[in-house]
Formats: structure tokens, C-alpha cells, sequence
């Protein structure tokens, strides 16, 4: 069975660190593939571009996706994944600054599974970090593999 | 005869002449409509009731003469005799009876009557009469109407067999001329009345046809010059055109002003002698349209150059038809909106300046929600890390320094949290429902308990408690008002608080209510500022922007809020809202 793979949404290189370190600390141990743009993170779930070598059934287990991003937006990449068979029924948890009403909302419109607002507080994002991967990792009964 | 028979007999003649009199009564008023029928009637009565021959004298209009009304006697024979001998009128100057008590207003009674002792003061003609009938008592009684004379009722006695006149005579006589002088007087202002309509009927009927045409023009041209008076002054241009040629054959002066031209220049010429061709042709067109429809036609806006410029007209075109319906007139009515369409753009402007600014302050508060925050994360997140990756090579001072750069970046956090509320209560659109307050408010509490599990906190919440709001809203304001009871009771053993509903200035207000720190009441006007806090950070934390948020919440939902408060003593916020929903 291969590794279950993260896949990290950021373009915050400071918001990158302070992830995987959230991670680390909540002993989610997966491998994390970090994507800094909208793009990048499309290309990477497509095995498109730079990504074309990547064995679409290494799918990730979890996308962690930031709304702010560079090239394509957070919601824009959601759009995409959700329309598309490969990517549909993968959890999606939204990781944000904004708790603006609309981007909560479109972002659950769009089929995210979750939205956390990263707080401020380092202890507490470990909090939410350390539950979302029990949560999403753990507990969560997969939907069954398409043949 | 005895004392007490005589006054039985004084007792039943004046109640006899007591129904006598409501008897009397009744015919008077019958009788007021016909004056003739109303004097015979008086007379009649009276001889009835007095006896024998009763005679009417009346004042004439100039006061001069005293005039024979009428007679009365059971005999027809001596009423015409009467009749006969007393047809001239008694000259005021002279002294007769009547005279006297008409000029005294006080009844005169002579029981027993010799007419030799007046031979002087009467005709030759009366003097014979009553001799010849042998009249033997007389009383005379005046008639008034409000101390104003009116004439007197006279009556001789012939008749063998009567007792003589006495004081009950004289009374029941006085209470019969009372009334039938009341009578008389009403009759005569009937009589006035109706004598003043017939005359005018009369007149009216005598009127030639002539006179009724001219009194018709009259009328007519009346009725003109005030249509012209109201079509003159009325404050929007009215102009008249001839159906065929479309001519102008009217014009007020609104339009006159409006156009810069006099009606003289006006009269008889068409909008091709004033207008540019394209703008008369537009008229035009829609005169011909309005008159072949034959029904209004609005034009919500036309331009037309005129002296002062180019104004803005909104017409209404009137197709003015004869009696078989043919178009002979066209009406038109225009309202100058050119300062109404200046002031529509100006404000149409305005609208999209201010949604464009909003539009900016929601980009903005969405970068500062974004943007600031993350390198708060960072401050935070890597002076974490500090301590965790080199705690050991920082002493006591190096690591409390690290914790103040900790709490320092939470606190920016909570003020750009606070500062967004703030601004999104402005920006965001109500939705007004029925909001469950008490079920709202045990929420707040019960996540005040999983933060601070160590906090004794006695919390009592009203049940039942609705208000008609936007349920976001309504959670800040209640957010923001337990979150202080809770934070300000923190220094007690036990705290206290309550949420509940009560009657202040005579209508029901919320409140919430604590046992903590209190407030000194000389500030409580700087309560509700922006970043005003009363007390020191080190003491209680707080942005100082929770209770202006609270108070622009309320506003916006009509409501008004204010604090009572001691230190030391507790507080307590009260606050209202509008309950129905007001739309704009």
C-alpha cells in the first residue's frame, strides 16, 4: 500500500513551515507534497507539467488549501477538483485567514469537506492541525477506490 | 260662606284655569302657522274662559296705532256689532285702556264698569255699543314678548249671572296673554318668512327671459375667468392647439416663462417657428398621435431648446373632443425636471461613488483579515518554536521576553478581529428573524465554561427570550456583553450573571447583569467609543472596540443600549431593540 500523501496548498513559505511543523508535532507523520500556487497544485492532482511522471493512483489522502494563492485561487482549484472524476471525492479542508462570510460559504458551495481558520495562536493551530489529521487520516472511512 | 270653602272654590277655579290654559296651549301652537286662525283662536279662548266679548288689539309696525285684530263673542250677532263699531285704530296718544296698560304692562280690571264714567275716553260709536249691551265689568291685559309690547287683550263682560271680576281672573287672563302673545310673536316671524319667500319666487318668476340669458353669460363668463385664473397660476406649462393646424391658441404663464416668449409672440404660430426642426417635428408627431389615439399620451422626458437653454419637459398630451368625439383641441401640460434630472444624476453618482467606496473597504477588510494576520502567525509561530527548539539556551528574561512577543502578536489579532466585526456590522445587509436570545445566550456561556473550566460562575438565563433581529447580529451583541460580565468577574471567588428581560422608561429592555469589577458612572459615556477601555490592560485585556461594535448593532436595529454601574459593584448593559421590522 503506498504512503498516504498530504498535499499542502501554500505560498506563505512562513505558513509552510509553521504547517508541516503543526504536523510534525501532532505526530502526522504522512509525507507532504507542497504546492505554491494554484497551478502547481492542479498540475501536481492532474500529472500535468512538471507532475507528468506521477502515478495518478498516488492520489493524496488529504489536500490542506489555502483560498489566497498566486496564479489560481484556492476556490478556482476546488472548482476544478470537484468537477473532475479523478479528484471529486477527495477530502478537502480548507486552511485560511479569512473567515469572510462569502468565502466560507463558496468554499462549502464548491465542496469543501472543512474550513479552518488558522489562528494566530501557534498552540491552537496545533490544536486544530492534530484534529483535522485524526480526523481526516484516521477516523474518516474512505470512500471505496473506483476500478 | 266660610274661609275654607271660599279657598276650596279659589283652589278648583285656578286649577281649571290651569287646564284651560294647557288646552289653550295646544291650539296656540296648532294655530302658529296661521296667523289669522291664530288671533281668532286667542280671542275665542279667552272669551271662553273669561267671558264675554274679547277683542284683540295689536301695536302697528310704526308703534303709532293700536289695531282691531279681532272679536269674539258666543253671539256672532254682538262680535259683528263689535266689529262694526271698532273699525278705526286706537291712536297711542289717546287714553284708552288698552293704551294704559299696554304702556304700564300691567293688567287693568274694573269689576264693576259704568260706561258713563269713559264717555270722554272713548267714540262716540263704543260708547253707544256698550251702553246698549249694558257692560258691567272690564279687564284689559297686556300682551309682551320679552318686556316688548305687542298689543293687549281686552274683554267686557255683559252677561247677567257673573260674579264680578276678581284677582284669579286677572291671573288666569295674564298666563293666557303670556302664551298667546309667545304665540302671536312666532307666528308673525313665520308669517315674515314665508311672506320674504313668496316674494322672491315671485320674483324669480317675474324674471324676463332676456334677463335670465344675460344673468346665463354672466354665469358662464364667471365661471371662465376662474378656470382662466386656475389654468393662469397653475406652476407647470399649459398650452392649448388647434386640432387641424396645431397652432397655439392658449398659453399660461409658466409656459411663457419656461419658453422665454410672450404669448403675443406665441398666438397662432406652430413649433416650426420656435423650435429646432428635429424637436418640432418630435412635437408634432406626438400632437398627431395623441389626437388620432384620442387618449393621453405621456412623454416621460423631452428636451426643448428655449431662451434660458436646453430644458427637460415631461409632458402630457390631452386630445380635447366636441360632443361627437372629433378632436378640436390639444392639451398640454409639461413639468420642467430639468433640476429634477440634474439632482436623479447627481444622486445616481453619488449611489455608485459610495458602493465603489464600499466595495474598496470590503476588499480592504479582506486584505487586513488576510494579510495581517499571516505574519501574526508567523510572530507567534516561530517565537513557539524559539522556545520549544532553544528554550534551554535562553535564561528566565529571554524566554518571558518570547512570551510578551507572543501576547503581544494575540493581541493584534484580536484587535484586527474586532475592528473586522465592526466594519462588517456596517457592511452586511440584515437579515431580520426571530432569534432565540435565551438559547444564544446559554451557547456563549457554556463555551465561556470549556475556556475557563476552573471559573466558578453562577449564570442565570431568562427563558424564552425572543427578539426579531439578524441572528449574526444578535450573537455579537451578546457575545460581546457576556464575554465582559464573564472577563469582569474573573477576580471573584464566585461570579454572578445574569441575562434577563425588564421594564425601564415604561417598555421591556434586555439586560445583562454582573457582580464584578463594575465601572465609576462619571465615565459611562465612554463606554461605547471606539478603543475607549476603563480599565487597564494589565488588569482585564480587551481590545476596547467589543462594546462600540454592540452599540452599532442596536443602532442599526432601531434599539438603544446604556449601563449602570459602580465599582466594584457590578454593571449592568440594558438594551432595546425596535421589534418590528422598519423598511426603507
Amino acid at each position: 500500500m503506498s504512503e498516504r500523501i498530504i498535499l499542502l496548498v501554500e505560498d506563505n513559505p512562513n505558513d509552510e513551515a509553521l504547517t508541516l511543523r503543526a504536523l510534525k508535532k501532532s505526530n502526522i507523520l504522512n509525507p507532504v507534497v507542497v504546492a505554491r500556487d494554484g497551478a502547481e497544485a492542479l498540475d501536481y492532482l492532474f500529472c500535468r507539467g512538471a507532475y507528468q511522471a506521477r502515478r495518478p493512483a498516488e492520489n493524496p489522502e488529504l489536500v490542506l488549501l489555502d483560498l489566497k494563492l498566486p496564479k489560481i485561487d484556492g476556490l478556482e482549484v476546488l472548482r476544478q477538483m470537484r468537477e473532475d472524476e479523478r479528484t471529486k471525492l477527495l477530502p478537502v479542508v480548507v486552511l485560511t485567514s479569512s473567515v469572510e462570510e462569502q468565502d466560507v460559504l463558496r468554499g462549502y458551495a464548491l465542496g469543501a469537506n472543512s474550513y479552518v481558520r488558522k489562528p494566530v495562536d501557534f498552540d491552537q493551530f496545533v490544536d486544530a492541525v492534530k484534529q483535522l489529521g485524526l480526523y481526516w487520516l484516521v477516523l474518516n472511512q474512505r470512500p471505496p477506490a473506483s476500478k | 260662606m266660610t274661609e275654607s270653602a271660599a279657598s276650596t272654590i279659589e283652589a278648583s277655579r285656578r286649577q281649571e284655569g290651569m287646564r284651560l290654559l294647557s288646552e289653550a296651549l295646544h291650539e296656540f301652537a296648532e294655530a302658529t302657522a296661521d296667523y289669522p286662525r291664530l288671533l281668532k283662536v286667542v280671542a275665542q279662548r279667552v272669551s271662553e274662559t273669561i267671558g264675554d266679548v274679547c277683542s284683540v288689539l295689536l301695536l302697528s309696525d310704526d308703534k303709532a296705532w293700536l289695531e282691531r285684530a279681532t272679536f269674539y263673542d258666543r253671539d256672532p250677532e254682538v262680535a259683528r256689532q263689535y266689529a262694526a263699531a271698532m273699525q278705526e285704530p286706537l291712536s297711542m296718544s289717546e287714553t284708552s285702556l288698552a293704551r294704559e296698560a299696554m304702556r304700564s304692562g300691567k293688567p287693568i280690571c274694573i269689576p264693576h264698569f259704568d260706561i258713563e264714567q269713559f264717555r270722554s275716553r272713548t267714540t262716540p260709536e263704543s260708547y253707544e255699543l256698550h251702553r246698549r249691551i249694558g257692560a258691567n265689568g272690564v279687564l284689559v291685559v297686556p300682551l309682551r314678548v320679552r318686556n316688548e309690547p305687542l298689543g293687549t287683550i281686552s274683554l267686557v263682560r255683559y252677561r247677567p249671572g257673573h260674579a264680578p271680576l276678581d284677582e284669579i281672573d286677572v291671573e288666569i287672563a295674564g298666563n293666557l296673554a303670556n302664551h298667546a302673545a309667545l304665540a302671536i310673536a312666532n307666528s308673525r316671524l313665520l308669517r315674515r318668512a314665508q311672506m320674504e319667500i313668496d316674494k322672491r319666487v315671485k320674483a324669480e318668476a317675474a324674471l324676463s327671459e332676456s334677463e335670465r340669458l344675460r344673468r346665463a353669460e354672466q354665469d358662464v363668463a364667471r365661471a371662465n375667468r376662474f378656470l382662466d385664473a386656475i389654468i393662469e397660476n397653475i406652476p407647470d406649462m399649459v398650452f392649448v392647439k388647434d386640432a387641424t393646424t396645431l397652432v397655439f391658441t392658449r398659453f399660461n404663464r409658466a409656459g411663457e416663462e419656461l419658453l422665454g416668449l410672450g404669448r403675443n409672440e406665441l398666438m397662432g404660430k406652430s413649433d416650426y417657428d420656435f423650435f429646432p426642426r428635429a424637436e418640432a417635428e418630435f412635437f408634432i408627431q406626438k400632437d398627431r398621435e395623441t389626437l388620432a389615439s384620442k387618449t393621453m399620451v405621456d412623454i416621460p422626458e423631452e428636451p426643448i431648446q428655449t431662451a434660458r437653454g436646453t430644458r427637460w419637459l415631461h409632458t402630457k398630451k390631452v386630445p380635447i373632443l366636441d360632443a361627437e368625439g372629433t378632436p378640436v383641441y390639444l392639451l398640454g401640460i409639461s413639468q420642467d425636471i430639468t433640476e429634477r434630472r440634474v439632482a436623479e444624476a447627481q444622486l445616481l453618482n453619488a449611489i455608485q461613488a459610495a458602493e465603489a467606496a464600499n466595495r474598496e473597504l470590503e476588499a480592504f477588510s479582506y486584505s487586513v483579515a488576510h494579510d495581517l494576520r499571516s505574519p501574526l502567525r508567523a510572530i507567534d509561530g516561530f517565537s513557539q518554536a524559539l522556545l520549544e527548539d532553544y528554550g534551554d539556551k535562553l535564561d528566565a528574561e529571554g524566554q518571558k521576553n518570547l512570551e510578551r512577543v507572543r501576547a503581544s502578536a494575540q493581541h493584534m489579532a484580536d484587535l484586527i478581529d474586532d475592528l473586522l466585526t465592526l466594519s462588517r456590522v456596517s457592511r452586511t445587509e440584515m437579515r431580520r428573524q426571530r432569534v432565540d436570545m435565551s438559547e444564544v445566550a446559554r451557547a456563549i456561556i457554556a463555551r465561556l465554561r470549556t475556556v475557563a473550566r476552573e471559573r466558578r460562575v453562577e449564570a442565570v438565563i431568562a427563558d424564552g427570550l425572543t427578539a426579531f433581529g439578524d441572528d449574526g447580529l444578535l450573537g455579537v451583541i451578546l457575545d460581546n456583553l457576556l464575554g465582559n460580565a464573564w472577563k469582569f468577574t474573573s477576580k471573584r471567588k464566585e461570579g454572578h450573571i445574569e441575562f434577563g428581560v425588564t421594564e425601564r422608561n415604561g417598555a421591556p429592555a434586555f439586560f445583562v447583569k454582573d457582580d464584578g469589577a463594575g465601572f465609576d458612572m462619571t465615565y459611562a459615556g465612554r463606554l461605547f467609543g471606539v478603543f475607549q477601555r476603563l480599565h487597564h490592560a494589565t488588569e482585564f485585556e480587551g481590545t476596547g472596540i467589543g462594546l462600540a461594535t454592540v452599540q452599532r448593532i442596536i443602532h442599526k436595529h432601531g434599539g438603544h443600549i446604556w449601563a449602570e454601574g459602580e465599582i466594584d459593584r457590578g454593571a449592568t448593559f440594558y438594551f432595546t431593540l425596535a421589534d418590528e421590522v422598519t423598511t426603507p
